[in-house]
């Protein structure tokens, strides 16, 4: 048990005072941001890579702090979904049905408990993998040359694109504009500059916190003017929030399975959260048979997709973790911020920087035993924050967004571009382009650039040995079968997705 | 339909563009047999098979704001813009707060509580960016002179 000896090790990490603070930190921001509709783990990640590049602080602390968000989120994304039927992200959009029945049926306590539960043991179950299977795929990355990273990062491009649900076509035009943000600046090789128009700022390229927090975090403050008289929501009354043993049971193998199923889906680029939470929720429906109360407020129906989608955020982080290939815009951004903390995510970080990894993965415990805590004794006071008027909360959130931007470059620049970001992000929602294969192909983009010549030029020009390998033909071949994929999902989950109410990607 | 075809022709004018851009960049001697050029090329592509397929087979219209919301939000652009412009000039807490107050007002809310709220927010964020976190904030030219 190599793994366990190292896990271990990273609790020596991950039980330092500073990175037990900044785990907590993360995992409240997480659950706040999760829960507020309008917010998003994205953006709040993305407001504070600034803050952690300039504090300081080492990579593995920064990177427990953004990634405590990242799976804390999950966990807050289901109150607002329960008591209000407003989820906080896409991955709880499932989870509305069952929970919010429940809550009109004055079992909102119940709902939120077992959903806290369920997160619980998604996500401690997913460590588990994610300790077991990160090795094994590193193991087996370390073989990839140029030509195999370049067609896994299609295999990216076209597994988001394909799984984010809406048209391809618009998923094509919105990676399309990432890759050209990606493109403009000093071409690294030839030193030539592209499509700077003439601005000095814009040669060292876009910066993706200026381009994230200006899609998603501004667009955003343009997207809630359309509906300024909601807001300020008031929550039934949800009683306790605690379950009995007979509802705790009731739900262990649904747990379990949503785990199992979640972690699975997450590892695949692309799919994510919400993904498997439909799944799982699916698999269950049919699991409890045609007797059930699912979908009229079923704590099953909570406990599926609550257990899948945290379970699935922590899958997601083997790829970025192991191959340095995120597939969501989240874990886009995360690899953004590490690539700016000069750790370069791949099969070689477990050796070179064991210390991040093992201590990630054990801080991974260790917040979301804060995460038990805050979403089940303490959800109370989450709940009070729902009630936070929207004319405070979105100024807020602007304000944060600009110190952040300031922060990159210590620009005024920045914040024109920002703004501009913010209207073009405002018009891609309005047509229904999706956000996130923006995000991705402008981090990615620069690698994807960088293996397609480094390939070319180790086989002189031939393009053929794109092709070459077995491990490149059955990339290629994956990233084929992904855009084929989601007909066969969208036919399993047709009749959820209508009944679901819609909520912003993760 | 009609703003779809819109969305689709502006695709196709950026791929133009950026194709057409991307022919300029020569370069004298070639490190790698790719060259900056086929990423370029490749987003051009992409953008205008996004951008025909949109004109050719457009959705239903989208519903764009009424004109008394779009005129909120170029509002609140403009206080965004006007919130770079003068930034280096008055200064973070100053700037912060009338930002801040202008964007609770367009979300309704009232003009005491939003200056309130302004002023609280930038007092807070300076505190704990310049003073707990180190980070630098513009104090304002016109202040230091």
């Amino acid at each position: 048990m190599d793994s366990l000896s190292h896990l271990i090790d990273g609790f020596g990490i991950a039980l330092q005072p500073i990175n037990v603070g900044l785990a907590f930190a993360g995992v409240g921001i997480g659950t706040f941001v999760g829960m507020l509709p309008g917010i998003g783990p994205i953006n709040a990640i993305a407001i504070l890579i600034p803050v952690t590049f300039a504090s300081g602080m080492g990579a593995a602390s920064a990177l427990i702090l953004l990634v405590g968000i990242y799976y804390g989120s999950q966990y807050g994304n289901s109150i607002s979904t329960i008591l209000l039927n407003v989820p906080g992200t896409a991955s709880s959009v499932v989870t509305a049905i069952d929970g919010y029945a429940m809550t009109k049926d004055g079992r909102g306590g119940p709902a939120l408990a077992m959903s806290a539960i369920a997160s619980f043991v998604g996500g401690t179950l997913s460590i588990f993998g994610l300790v077991l299977f990160a090795p094994v795929l590193a193991g087996w990355a370390i073989r990839f040359g140029p030509a195999e990273y370049f067609a896994l990062m299609i295999f990216a491009f076209s597994a988001l694109s394909s799984f984010a649900g809406g048209s391809l076509l618009r998923a094509l035009a919105s990676t399309g504009f990432g890759l050209w943000l990606a493109a403009v600046g000093l071409d690294p090789n030839s030193a030539i500059p592209r499509y700077t128009f003439g601005q000095i700022q814009l040669l060292d390229g876009m910066d993706f916190v200026v381009v994230t927090i200006g899609l998603f975090a501004v667009s955003e403050v343009f997207q809630l003017l359309e509906d300024t008289e909601g807001g300020r929501s008031v929550a039934a009354s949800y009683g306790r929030v605690a379950v009995t043993m007979k509802e705790f049971t009731s739900c262990g193998w649904t747990m379990l399975r949503g785990s199992v199923l979640g972690f699975l889906v997450g590892v695949l680029p692309g799919a994510g959260g919400t993904i498997a939470s439909f799944l799982s929720y699916s698999t269950e429906e049919r699991f409890a048979g045609r007797t059930s109360r699912f979908g009229r407020g079923d704590i099953r129906g909570v406990a599926a997709p609550e257990a899948a989608n945290n379970a699935a955020a922590n899958g997601a982080m083997i790829p970025l973790l192991t191959l340095g290939v995120p597939g969501s815009g989240t874990t886009a951004v995360l690899l953004g911020a590490l690539l700016g903390l000069g750790v370069t995510p791949g099969p070689l970080l477990l050796q070179e920087e064991p210390d991040l990894f093992w201590g990630l993965a054990a801080s991974m415990y260790v917040g979301n035993a804060f995460l038990l805590l805050l979403n089940l004794p303490l959800v109370g006071v989450f709940i009070k924050a729902l009630r936070v008027p929207r004319w405070v909360l979105i100024p807020s959130v602007a304000a944060l967004a600009f110190v952040a931007v300031y922060a990159v470059n210590g620009s005024a620049f920045d914040l024109v571009l920002m703004t501009m970001f913010g209207v073009f992000g405002y018009l891609m929602r309005k047509f229904d382009f999706p956000l996130a294969p923006v995000v991705l192909g402008l981090v990615l983009g620069p690698l994807m650039e960088k293996n397609l010549r480094r390939a070319m030029a180790l086989s002189g020009g031939e393009i053929g040995v794109l092709f070459d390998s077995p491990i490149a033909l059955t990339l290629w071949g994956l990233a084929a079968a992904s855009l084929l994929a989601p007909t066969l999902v969208r036919r399993l989950t047709t009749d959820l997705v209508e009944e679901a109410p819609a909520a912003e990607e993760d | 339909m009609t703003t779809d075809r819109i969305a689709g022709s502006v695709l196709v004018v950026a791929g133009t563009l950026t194709g057409l851009e991307a022919t300029t960049f020569d370069v004298a001697f070639m490190t790698d047999p790719v060259g900056p050029k086929a990423l370029p090329f490749l987003v051009a592509v992409m953008l205008l098979v996004a951008g025909v397929r949109t004109i050719a087979r457009p959705r239903s219209e989208v519903a764009l704001p009424p004109r008394p919301v779009a005129l909120r939000m170029g509002a609140a652009a403009l206080a965004f813009l006007g919130y770079a412009a003068i930034l280096p000039w008055i200064g973070f807490f100053l700037a912060t707060t009338l930002v801040v107050a202008a964007l609770a007002m367009l979300y309704r809310g009232p003009v005491g509580g939003s200056l309130a709220a302004g002023m609280a927010l930038a007092g807070t964020l300076w505190l704990l960016f310049v003073r707990i976190l180190a980070l630098p904030l513009p104090v304002g030219d016109l202040w230091i002179r």
